[in-house]
C-alpha cells in the first residue's frame, strides 16, 4: 500500500516536472528564434506563439512579456505609422497582462518604458512631451525596482543617441549611460535560459560606433 | 516495476505518434479576404500556428477529447468552438468578424475637424494650432481651415456666412460666454485661452450634435488637459512682457498656476502703429488648474482665470475733422469651470459640471461712460449609457442664466436670461461601415417665454478603409443678442437649418475632404438697435422677420507624403449667402462674408537648426462695407485680401533648459490690405479701415525648467 502510494506520488511529480520541461523548452525555442527573425510578419508569428503559451499557462508573465517584446520589435521595422500604432496596441495589451502576473517586476516596467518610446518615434514632435515622459518614468520605475537591470540604460542611451544634441541628447550625451549599463551588462548573470537576456551586444555597437565616431 | 515503466513510456511514444489529430482551414474576414498573420491554438495547449498569408493554416495535436479552438487577432472579435480531437483530420473555414471599438470603425464627422493626439487618424494634431499662423491663437489657427472667413477688423470666428455670435466655444462641455479679450472697434483682440491648456479641439462648422446649442452656425468644442505627465515649470520672456508658470504633480493630482503681465508699449515703439495709441494695451492675468484623479476612471477638474487690462486711444472724428475722439477702456474677465466625470457600474457615464464667467468692460468714450456687465452660470450633467451592443445612448440637460447689463451714462438696461434645454442622442453602429448619430433637443428661453424642439442626425458610411460619405441635418436655434431684448420681448428663437453632405479621405498621410452644405435662416431678429455705421437708414420695427440662406463648398487638402520633410494643407472655401436681419432694409450679402477665400499652410522642420518654420499664405476676395452714397445697400466691395505670414520655432537648451525661441511676421508681401471704409454722417468723408500695423511681428522665448531631455 504505502509502495503504491510511492509510486502514484512519484508518477505525480514526474508529471509535473515533465510539464515545467515542456513550458521552459517551448520557450526556450522561441526565445531563440527571435534573433532570426527579418521581416515583421516573423515577429509576429512570433507573437503569436509566445500567447498560445501564455494562455495556456495562465501564471507565468514571461510569455506575455516575451509577446510583448517581440510585437515592439515588429513596430520597429514595419514601415506604416498606422500599423506600428497598431502593434503597439497589441505589446500595450500583453505587457498589462504580464505586470498583473507579476507586479513591481523591473523587466516589466523597462518593456512598458521600450513601448513608450516606440509610440514617440511614430510622431515625435506631436508626441515627445507624452511619450517622452512616460518613457523616463518607467525606465526611472525599473531602475528603482532593481538596480542592477543593465537593460533600462541602454533604453535610454539608445534614446539619447538619437535625441539631436539641441534637445540635449547625442552619442556624447548617450555615452556615459551606455557605459555604466555595460558595465552592468557585464555582472549581469541571467536568472534561467529564458530569463530576459538581451541588449548587451547591442549596448557594445553603440558604444563602438560612439568610440570610433571621434 | 522497472518492466511496468518501459512499457508506460512505450505507449506514450506510441499514442504520440499515432494519435495525432490534423487541423487545417482557412481564416478570412467577412468579405472573404484572406487574413494572414491571425493566431489559431488550441486553448490551454501550445498547440497552434499562424495563418499564412493566404490566410491557410495547418497545424497537428497530440490531445484528445473535448476541446476549444480559438483564433485571435488584432483588431477583431476573438473566435471559439468546440473541437472533438479524435485523430481524423479537420478542416474549418472561419470568418472573423471586425471589433467595432476597434480603429477601423466608421466615426461620425460630417461638418466637423478634429485636432487630438489620439492614435487615430486625425485632421489636425494640438501642436499645429501651437504653430500655425503668426499668432499661436487658436482662432487664427481655425480660420486656415475652411468654412471660415478672414474678418481683420472684428474677433470671433465668421462661419459660412454666419455671424461671430452665431459662434459658441465651449470648454469641457461648458458654454464660454466671451472667449475673448476685451477690443475695441476695429481693432480685434485674441483669444483668452492658451492653447496649451488643451488636448484637443472639435471645430463643427454645422450639423453637430444634440448635446450642443444656442449656436446657429457653428462650436468650438475644447477638452482640457488631464493629469499632467510630470512637474515642471516654465518662464516666457518677450518684448511684450513675462509670464511663468508651474505645475507640480502628486500620484493622482496635480495643480497648476500661471501668471503673466503684458505691455504693447515698448512694442509699438518698434513698431509703427496706425491707431493713435494714448495708451498701450497693459494687461495682467492669472489662472489656476487642478486636477484630481478620483478613481480609475474618474476625474476632477477645476480651473479658473482672471484678467485685467486697460488700453486708450484717439479715432479720427470723421464729422469734424481734424477732431479726435477720446477711447478708453478697462476690461476685467473672471472664468471658472469645474467638472468632474466618471464611469460607473461598467457602462454608464457621468459628466457633471458648472461653470463661471464674469466679465465686465468700461468703456470711456469722450467723458461718455459705456459699460458693459456679464455674469454667467452654466451648469449641465450628461449620461453616456451603452444600451446595445451597438448603439450608445447621450441623455442630459443644460441651465444657463445670464445676468447682462449694459449702460450708457445714467441709463442702464438689464436682461436676466435663463435658458434650460434637455438632450437625447443615439449613436447607432448599424454596421462596421454605417453608422448613425440621431438626437432631439428641446430648449426653454425664460425671456422669449418659449420653447423649441430640435432634431438632429448625422450619418457616416465608410467607402474603404481610408474613405467614407458623411450626411448631416439639423435645426439649430439661438435666442437673439440681449441688444435686441432691452427694446421688446416679442421675439421668436432665430434659427437655421443645415443640409450637409461630405466625402472625406483620411489616409496616414494624406487627407482630403469636400463638403457642400446648404443653410437656411428663418426668425432673424430685426429692429434698429445701433444704426452705426448704417446711418440713415429707415427705422425698422423689432420682429422676427429676418431670414437669408448660405450655400457652398469647402474643400481641404492635406499632405505630408509628397515633399520629404513639408507638411502642408490646402483650403479653399466658396460661400453664397446673403441675409435680412438687424437694420438691414433688403436681403443682401453681409460684411462678413466673401465668396472665395484660400489659404495654404506649410511646415518644416529643419534638423541642422532644429527649426520648425511655418509659411501661411491667404488669399480672400473683397467683403462688402456700408457706403451712404451708394443708393444700392452694402452694394460697395472692399479690394481682395492677402496676407503671407511666416513663424519659426527654434528649439535650442539655455542653460541646460529645453528652449523654444518663437518668431513670427505677417504680411511678409507688404500688401496693403484694407477691410473696408468708415463714412461721416453725410457720406462726404471717409477712412479706411486698416490693420493696425501695416506689418507685425512677434518674437519670444520659452524656457522650461529642469526640462533638459525631453527625448
Amino acid at each position: 500500500m504505502r509502495k503504491s502510494l510511492s509510486v502514484i506520488l512519484s508518477l505525480m511529480f514526474l508529471t509535473v516536472a515533465i510539464a515545467d520541461d515542456k513550458y521552459e523548452k517551448e520557450m526556450k525555442k522561441n526565445v531563440d528564434k527571435i534573433s532570426e527573425c527579418k521581416i515583421a510578419n516573423d515577429y509576429l508569428k512570433l507573437a503569436n506563439n509566445f500567447e498560445r503559451i501564455a494562455v495556456a499557462e495562465k501564471d507565468k508573465w514571461l510569455p506575455y512579456y516575451y509577446g510583448s517584446f517581440v510585437t515592439v520589435l515588429a513596430s520597429y521595422i514595419d514601415s506604416s505609422n498606422s500599423r506600428k500604432d497598431i502593434y503597439l496596441d497589441k505589446a500595450d495589451k500583453f505587457i498589462n497582462a504580464a505586470d498583473s502576473l507579476s507586479p513591481d517586476n523591473s523587466e516589466i516596467f523597462t518593456l512598458k518604458g521600450m513601448i513608450s518610446q516606440a509610440r514617440m518615434q511614430v510622431d515625435p514632435m506631436n508626441r515627445w512631451q507624452k511619450y517622452g515622459a512616460d518613457a523616463n518614468n518607467n525606465f526611472a520605475k525599473a531602475m528603482q525596482i532593481d538596480t542592477l537591470n543593465p537593460r533600462p540604460e541602454y533604453l535610454i542611451g539608445v534614446g539619447l543617441f538619437y535625441t539631436p544634441p539641441q534637445f540635449g541628447g547625442g552619442p556624447t550625451a548617450a555615452k556615459p549611460i551606455l557605459e555604466k549599463s555595460f558595465a552592468k551588462f557585464e555582472k549581469f548573470v541571467p536568472e534561467n535560459d529564458i530569463a530576459p537576456n538581451w541588449g548587451k551586444d547591442q549596448v557594445a555597437d553603440y558604444l563602438k560606433q560612439i568610440n570610433e565616431g571621434k | 516495476m522497472k518492466l511496468l515503466f518501459t512499457l508506460s513510456f512505450a505507449f506514450l511514444l506510441y499514442s504520440s505518434i499515432f494519435s495525432q489529430t490534423k487541423i487545417t482551414g482557412k481564416i478570412t474576414d467577412e468579405a472573404n479576404q484572406p487574413l494572414p498573420g491571425a493566431n489559431i491554438y488550441i486553448k490551454n495547449t501550445y498547440d497552434g500556428v499562424s495563418s499564412e498569408a493566404d490566410g491557410s493554416f495547418s497545424f497537428t495535436t497530440d490531445e484528445e477529447g473535448e476541446f476549444v479552438l480559438v483564433v485571435s487577432f488584432v483588431g477583431y472579435q476573438s473566435y471559439s468552438e468546440y473541437l472533438t480531437l479524435d485523430k481524423k483530420e479537420k478542416y474549418l473555414e472561419i470568418k472573423l468578424k471586425e471589433e467595432s471599438t476597434e480603429l477601423g470603425a466608421v466615426v461620425i464627422s460630417a461638418g466637423s475637424f478634429e485636432a487630438s493626439d489620439e492614435n487615430k487618424a486625425v485632421i489636425l494634431k494640438p501642436l499645429d494650432i501651437l504653430t500655425t499662423g503668426a499668432d499661436a491663437d487658436i482662432y487664427s489657427t481655425l480660420e486656415t481651415l475652411p468654412g471660415t472667413q478672414q474678418i481683420g477688423e472684428t474677433d470671433g470666428l465668421f462661419v459660412r456666412g454666419g455671424s461671430a455670435s452665431e459662434t459658441k466655444t465651449l470648454i469641457d462641455e461648458m458654454t464660454v460666454q466671451n472667449p475673448f479679450y476685451g477690443s475695441v472697434p476695429d481693432i480685434p483682440s485674441r483669444g483668452r485661452f492658451s492653447p496649451m491648456l488643451f488636448k484637443g479641439t472639435v471645430f463643427s462648422t454645422g450639423g453637430y450634435s444634440a448635446q450642443y446649442g444656442q449656436a446657429l452656425s457653428s462650436v468650438l468644442v475644447l477638452k482640457t488637459q488631464d493629469l499632467p505627465d510630470k512637474t515642471r515649470s516654465a518662464i516666457n520672456i518677450m518684448p511684450l512682457g513675462l509670464g511663468g508658470s508651474h505645475t507640480q504633480l502628486w500620484e493622482k493630482s496635480s495643480f497648476a498656476f500661471e501668471g503673466g503681465y503684458y505691455n504693447l508699449a515698448p512694442y509699438f515703439e518698434i513698431q509703427k502703429q496706425r491707431p493713435d495709441w494714448d495708451k498701450a494695451p497693459e494687461s495682467f492675468e492669472g489662472s489656476a488648474n487642478f486636477r484630481f484623479k478620483t478613481s480609475k476612471t474618474g476625474m476632477l477638474k477645476a480651473f479658473t482665470s482672471f484678467s485685467t487690462g486697460a488700453l486708450s486711444l484717439y479715432f479720427p472724428n470723421l464729422d469734424s475733422l481734424p477732431k479726435k475722439d477720446f477711447y478708453h477702456q478697462k476690461s476685467t474677465n473672471f472664468f471658472i469651470n469645474t467638472n468632474y466625470r466618471d464611469i460607473f457600474w461598467d457602462d454608464w457615464t457621468l459628466f457633471a459640471g458648472y461653470s463661471l464667467g464674469v466679465d465686465n468692460i468700461d468703456n470711456e468714450i469722450n467723458n461718455n461712460l459705456a459699460n458693459t456687465d456679464d455674469l454667467f452660470h452654466t451648469g449641465k450633467v450628461t449620461i453616456t449609457k451603452n444600451v446595445l451592443s451597438n448603439t450608445f445612448l447621450t441623455f442630459g440637460g443644460e441651465f444657463q442664466n445670464l445676468d447682462h447689463t449694459n449702460s450708457f451714462n445714467d441709463l442702464e438696461g438689464n436682461i436676466n436670461e435663463t435658458y434650460l434645454a434637455g438632450y437625447l442622442e443615439a449613436d447607432v453602429f448599424f454596421t462596421n461601415d454605417f453608422a448613425g448619430r440621431i438626437g432631439v433637443r428641446t430648449e426653454h428661453s425664460n425671456q422669449l417665454d418659449k420653447t423649441n424642439f430640435a432634431p438632429r442626425m448625422s450619418f457616416a458610411y465608410r467607402l474603404g478603409v481610408y474613405d467614407q460619405l458623411n450626411f448631416a441635418y439639423g435645426k439649430f436655434y439661438q435666442t437673439p443678442d440681449p441688444d435686441f431684448l432691452f427694446f421688446s420681448k416679442n421675439f421668436e428663437f432665430e434659427n437655421a437649418d443645415h443640409y450637409i453632405f461630405n466625402y472625406q479621405y483620411i489616409g496616414t498621410d494624406r487627407t482630403f475632404r469636400i463638403e457642400a452644405y446648404y443653410k437656411n435662416y428663418n426668425n432673424l431678429a430685426k429692429g434698429s438697435v445701433m444704426t452705426y455705421p448704417y446711418f440713415n437708414l429707415p427705422d425698422v420695427p423689432f420682429g422676427s422677420n429676418g431670414k437669408g440662406y448660405a450655400k457652398g463648398i469647402d474643400i481641404f487638402w492635406r499632405d505630408k507624403e509628397t515633399f520629404e520633410y513639408i507638411d502642408y494643407w490646402i483650403s479653399y472655401s466658396y460661400l453664397d449667402t446673403k441675409r435680412e436681419f438687424k437694420n438691414y432694409p433688403t436681403l443682401t450679402s453681409p460684411p462678413f462674408s466673401t465668396p472665395h477665400t484660400f489659404s495654404i499652410v506649410a511646415k518644416r522642420w529643419i534638423q541642422p537648426i532644429t527649426t520648425l518654420v511655418g509659411l501661411t499664405y491667404t488669399f480672400a476676395t473683397g467683403r462688402p462695407y456700408f457706403n451712404p452714397n451708394n443708393q444700392e445697400f452694402l452694394g460697395d466691395r472692399s479690394k481682395n485680401f492677402q496676407n503671407l505670414s511666416l513663424n519659426a520655432s527654434y528649439i535650442t537648451n539655455v542653460l541646460g533648459n529645453f528652449t523654444v525661441i518663437f518668431f513670427s511676421i505677417d504680411n511678409i508681401l507688404g500688401y496693403h490690405n484694407v477691410y473696408g471704409y468708415n463714412y461721416s454722417t453725410d457720406g462726404t468723408v471717409s477712412a479706411p479701415i486698416l490693420p493696425a500695423a501695416h506689418r507685425s511681428f512677434f518674437i519670444g522665448m520659452f524656457i522650461s525648467l529642469g526640462e533638459t531631455n525631453p527625448y
